[in-house]
Parts: structure tokens; C-alpha cells; sequence
């Protein structure tokens, strides 16, 4: 249904990865950040998310913790040790709330970290602000 | 019940005869016998009570025999001399030997009264040698049980000197402790522990101990034999057991996950129908949305509510400690506690004490008792006021005493002693008045003992409560925990 393909086709957007285990909370996002004007393509597990990024470089990602094939700490390592795709800013989106897992997502690059259920506006304004440093 | 006996131990016919007639009168038993360790030991078989000495046994000159008398067998029982009415030396000389009275011969007067006053000295005597000997053999007894205890005993005289240990205390604390000062041996410190100087009764605290475990002690007052009040000590190991910690955390890290990933959805596509990005609803639609926003509000809280419980009654957090001011402790609370308090038209106080030492402590976690006391406070407050006050505590300058007081339905006296328990509720005529899981007063005294504190509630029904805690003020150095 939404992975693997493109869900907004408009020209000069900056483009998302989702990439979460939970369709339905994928599918709420991708309807939230396209109202919000930005282009979104999603993952499903680990490893889907590590080739969605290195096939599409996306502007930001969104990155659960708990997933399939790899969690969302091996894909970001993955991510980071790659050429392609070391440069992509990574939120971390999880229903964990443990700081050494904060800290170890912070030591692995990722620039925020989101604890669900979150806010939508703190979490717009984190995404508006690090893809406008970008 | 038992006739008293009586027994003369002497060769003066004539006082034997006059002793005989007198008390056998009387009811009582008697027993002449030479004055001699033959007689002594008739008078052991005849079970004496009081035993009558002629001093004319021995030479005038001789001391009283009050050692050769108890060795004999007439270990407790009162001895009386007998002397003749002219040696008012020889009546000193065996009071002060050690006789209990003495009576003049020949007689004159009625011998009984002063007999029934030995015999009441004789058992005055002979309750201490028992009470005693109780004490002693309890004593044992209790030493005997506490030795084979796995968990550290120790008994501590008055002056902190620890008089006995058990074996699993010497395991931890080293052999050949004893004659130190407790709070230098067991905790490395110079003065007394607080909770010892405070409680001179019995007494509960926990600490960590050198072997790195954590123990609940209970201590006692005990008395020894000669009278002296002593400090008996044991403690529980509470350490909690790693591997069970460890799936502990992880079977509640996994619940909470699996708890807050479905309200993540529910939270996102509530406010998608609500922004109208799936289209604009009515009102009556707005309104059902709006339920469902508020209701799974409320499970969000309910759900982090019992996280952070577990969280603090396993003892499975960390206290950010330092040093920090009452007033900005009350800072963090007190402007959505005024808000609420202005929601229901109920008017709030605070007031904190000119020149309040700071605290040593969690800022936000104290915050949070406050919050839960104040908000336990407005809930069950339907008029009048409430009150935030913070001073010194009364006769002890060293620690900060905060209270919330209120003018609400108060607590049942029955319940006062309830109210701590985790998951009490107050329940009025059966049906329960107002939401909430009953964690917050648990988890309100865990934060402020762990802060070595403590939680206390007054209360009367229908006019009000009122809750203090009390936390150690800032001396420069972290407070023992």
C-alpha cells in the first residue's frame, strides 16, 4: 500500500522516510507531514528502511526503534556507515522511554528523539527545524 | 496454699519453745535445729522461708556466717538474728553481716511481725533473683536465635558501644568489633546516626552496608540483668535480587512499549479528524472525537502514572539530587496548581519561611509530592481554601517541614492509617467520588523516605486534612540515605 513508493509527487519538496512497523501510525504520519507540504515514502522494518534511504536519499528520517529485520539502532548504524547515506538526519520515534536507549540513539547521530504517544506540534517544529538546517 | 516455715537454728531451748508456740499459733511451720551446718542442712530439707540465726552459736567475737549460711543450700532466704536484749552490738553487727533483722532474746513480744517482714524481704529477694535470672535466659535465648539468622543482629549499649554481634554482622563488619562505637563501625561515621540520636525506643531506617547489600533494620530496647537498657538491632536484606530486576524491567519496558504504541495511532488520527484532514466534521462529529481525545488522554496518564509507580516503589529510579530551594521546588507546580485551584473557586495560600535553609534533593520529584498532595487537596475540596506552607521544623532546626492543608471532607478517622496503602481510594456512602488509581500518597511517601524524610497525615472529617513531610535541610555535606 504506502511501502516502497513515493507518496507525494510534487516538485522541489523535501522528502521524508517513515519507517515504523506499525501501518496504521505510518499511514497517520505520512497523511500529517503531506498536509504539512513534504514528500513521504515509507519502510516497515529494519532493513527496508536502510535500501529506502540509500535508493531515494531523503531529506530526513523517521526511524522507530523496536522493528523487523534489524531495529531502527542497526539500521542507523548502517545508515551512518555508508557514503550515501551519512548525512541524512535521523529522528528516533519509539514507545520506549529509557535514557540509556536516548543516549545510545544520540551516540549512533540521531539528531531527535520522540517518545509516543508525542505531541504533534513539538513534533512538526522539531521536523521543520532540522530540515531547515539542512 | 503452702504454710511458710519457719526454721531456729540454735541451742536456746527456752527462745526454741517460745518460737514454737508463738508462730505454730499462728499457722506457720517450724523447725528447731542445732546451730550448726547440720542444722543448716535440716533447715534446706524442711524448704525454710526465714531462717532464724542465734548469734550464741558462734563467739561473740565471730563474724556474722552469712556466706557459710547460703553456701549450705539457704541460698535466698531471709536470715534473721536472734540476740540477746542486751548486745545491741552484736544486732548491729548482724545487720550489718548481712542479716535481714534481728529479734531479742529472750522474747518478749510477738515474734510474727517481724518474721512476715522477713519473709516479705526473703520474696521481694527472691522475685529479682527470678526476674532476673528470666532476663537472662530470654537474653540467651534471643542471642541464640539471632546467631543462626543469615541477616546481620547486633545489640548496642546506650553510649553506641556495640556490646554483641551475631555471625553474619561479624561476616560484614570483621571480627573482634566489639567495645566500638556503632556508627564508626558499621557506617564509618564520627557523631551518632540521626536515627539513633533521635530514637532513643525502637526504631526502623534502612541502610547500605559494606558488603554494598541494603538492609531494613528494626531495632528494640532490651534490658539486661543488672537493669541496663541496651539496643537490639537486626536487619532484612532487601536487596533486590539482579536477575529478577532485570526481567523485571524488561517485562515493564516491554508492557509500556506495547501500551503506548496503539495510543500513539489513536492520538494521531483523533487529531487528523479534528485539524479536518479527513474531511470537516459537524459538531455532533467534532464532539464524539473530542470524547474519544479526552479519553485516551486519560489512559495516557493512567498508563504513565503506573509506570512511574512501578518505577518508584520497585526502587527502580535514580534520584537527581541538589541543592535547591523550596521556593523554587514549589515553583514548578505552583502555577498549574493556582489554575486549578482558580477552576474551582477555591482560594490558595503559600507561604514559605524567611530564611529557609535549601534542601538536598530532587527538585522534580519533590515537585511532584507537592503536586499530589495539593491535587489530592482541591479534589476533595469543594469549598474554602487551601493552604502551602514551608518552615522550619519544630523543635529540630535541621530539618524543612512543607504542609498542605485543606478545608475539604477530610478523612475518616478509620482510614487515616490506610490512606498510604498503594491503591487506597476514598469512598463515600460506597461509590467511589473521583477518578484516580490511589498511587499518589504511595508513591508520595517512597520519593520522600528515599530523601530520608518523612510523610505524615492529620486529618478530621468534614473539616479538612492536612499533610506534612519533612526533609533534612542542606548542611554542606549529602545527608546518610
Amino acid at each position: 500500500m504506502i511501502g516502497g513508493e513515493r507518496l507525494s509527487d510534487g516538485e522541489g519538496q523535501q522528502l521524508i522516510l517513515v519507517a515504523d512497523d506499525d501501518k496504521d501510525l505510518v499511514l497517520a504520519l505520512s497523511i500529517r507531514l503531506r498536509a504539512a507540504g513534504y514528500g513521504v515514502i515509507a519502510a516497515h522494518d529494519g532493513d527496508e528502511a536502510y535500501e529506502m534511504a540509500s535508493a531515494n536519499k531523503p531529506d530526513l528520517i523517521i526511524l522507530d526503534v523496536r522493528m523487523p529485520a534489524g531495529g531502527g539502532f542497526s539500521s542507523i548504524d548502517r545508515m551512518k556507515h555508508s557514503l550515501n547515506t551519512r548525512n541524512i538526519p535521523v529522528i528516533f520515534l519509539t514507545a520506549f522511554d529509557d535514557e540509556e536507549m536516548r543516549e545510545q540513539g544520540r551516540k549512533l547521530g540521531a539528531v531527535g528523539f520522540f517518545r509516543k504517544p508525542f505531541d504533534d506540534s513539538e513534533f512538526m517544529e522539531a521536523i521543520a527545524g532540522v530540515l531547515a538546517k539542512a | 496454699m503452702r504454710a511458710y516455715r519457719i526454721a531456729y537454728l540454735g541451742n536456746d531451748g527456752e527462745v526454741a519453745m517460745g518460737l514454737e508456740s508463738a508462730l505454730k499459733d499462728d499457722g506457720l511451720q517450724f523447725l528447731s535445729a542445732a546451730g550448726d551446718y547440720q542444722g543448716m542442712e535440716k533447715a534446706v530439707s524442711f524448704k525454710a522461708d526465714v531462717v532464724l540465726w542465734d548469734k550464741d552459736n558462734l563467739p561473740p567475737e565471730a563474724p556474722f556466717p552469712l556466706e557459710q549460711i547460703r553456701k549450705s543450700g539457704l541460698a535466698n532466704q531471709s536470715i534473721v538474728a536472734v540476740v540477746r536484749n542486751d548486745d545491741l552490738e552484736g544486732a548491729v553487727k548482724s545487720l550489718a553481716g548481712g542479716a535481714s533483722d534481728f529479734i531479742y532474746k529472750p522474747l518478749k513480744e510477738d515474734p510474727l511481725p517481724r518474721v512476715i517482714a522477713a519473709l516479705n524481704t526473703g520474696q521481694k529477694q527472691r522475685r529479682v533473683d527470678w526476674c532476673n535470672r528470666v532476663i537472662e535466659d530470654t537474653n540467651d535465648q534471643v542471642k541464640g536465635i539471632l546467631a543462626t539468622l543469615t541477616d546481620p543482629a547486633y545489640i548496642v549499649s546506650p553510649e553506641y558501644q556495640i556490646l554483641w554481634m551475631n555471625r553474619a554482622a561479624e561476616e560484614i563488619f570483621g571480627e573482634g568489633q566489639r567495645g566500638g562505637a556503632c556508627h564508626h563501625i558499621f557506617y564509618d561515621r564520627t557523631e551518632p546516626c540521626e536515627v539513633c540520636a533521635k530514637n532513643k525506643g525502637a526504631a526502623r531506617w534502612r541502610a547500605t552496608l559494606k558488603n554494598g547489600k541494603s538492609y531494613r533494620f528494626i531495632s528494640a530496647v532490651i534490658r539486661n540483668s543488672k537493669g541496663e537498657v541496651e539496643k537490639l538491632a537486626v536487619g532484612t536484606d532487601i536487596t533486590p535480587d539482579q536477575e529478577v530486576s532485570k526481567i523485571h524491567k524488561t517485562f515493564i519496558a516491554n508492557v509500556s512499549h506495547d501500551l503506548r504504541t496503539p495510543l500513539a495511532a489513536i492520538d494521531q488520527y483523533v487529531n487528523i479528524l479534528l485539524d479536518g484532514l479527513g474531511g470537516e466534521l459537524n459538531e455532533d462529529q467534532a464532539n464524539y472525537v473530542d470524547v474519544i481525545r479526552r479519553s485516551s488522554f486519560r489512559l495516557h496518564n493512567l498508563i504513565e502514572n503506573l509506570i512511574d509507580a512501578n518505577k518508584i516503589l520497585s526502587g527502580d529510579y535514580k534520584l537527581k539530587m541538589e541543592v535547591v530551594s523550596i521556593q523554587d521546588i514549589l515553583d514548578v507546580v505552583l502555577g498549574r496548581l493556582e489554575s486549578q485551584a482558580a477552576d474551582k473557586g477555591i482560594m490558595m495560600q503559600v507561604q514559605v519561611a524567611d530564611g529557609l535553609p535549601a534542601v538536598y534533593a530532587d527538585k522534580s520529584r519533590i515537585a511532584q509530592v507537592v503536586a499530589n498532595l495539593a491535587g489530592n487537596s482541591l479534589k476533595f475540596t469543594e469549598q474554602g481554601m487551601m493552604q502551602i506552607r514551608a518552615g522550619f521544623m519544630p523543635r529540630d532546626e535541621g530539618r524543612v517541614i512543607v504542609s498542605v492543608e485543606d478545608t475539604g471532607i477530610g478523612v475518616p478517622k478509620e482510614d487515616l492509617g490506610k490512606i498510604f496503602d498503594l491503591f487506597y481510594r476514598v469512598e463515600k456512602d460506597k461509590v467511589y467520588v473521583e477518578e484516580g488509581a490511589g498511587l499518589g500518597l504511595s508513591i508520595s511517601r517512597e520519593i520522600i523516605r528515599a530523601h530520608g524524610g518523612t510523610l505524615w497525615a492529620e486529618s478530621m472529617e468534614g473539616m479538612g486534612s492536612a499533610f506534612h513531610f519533612s526533609i533534612p535541610a542542606y548542611k554542606g555535606q549529602a545527608p546518610l540515605r
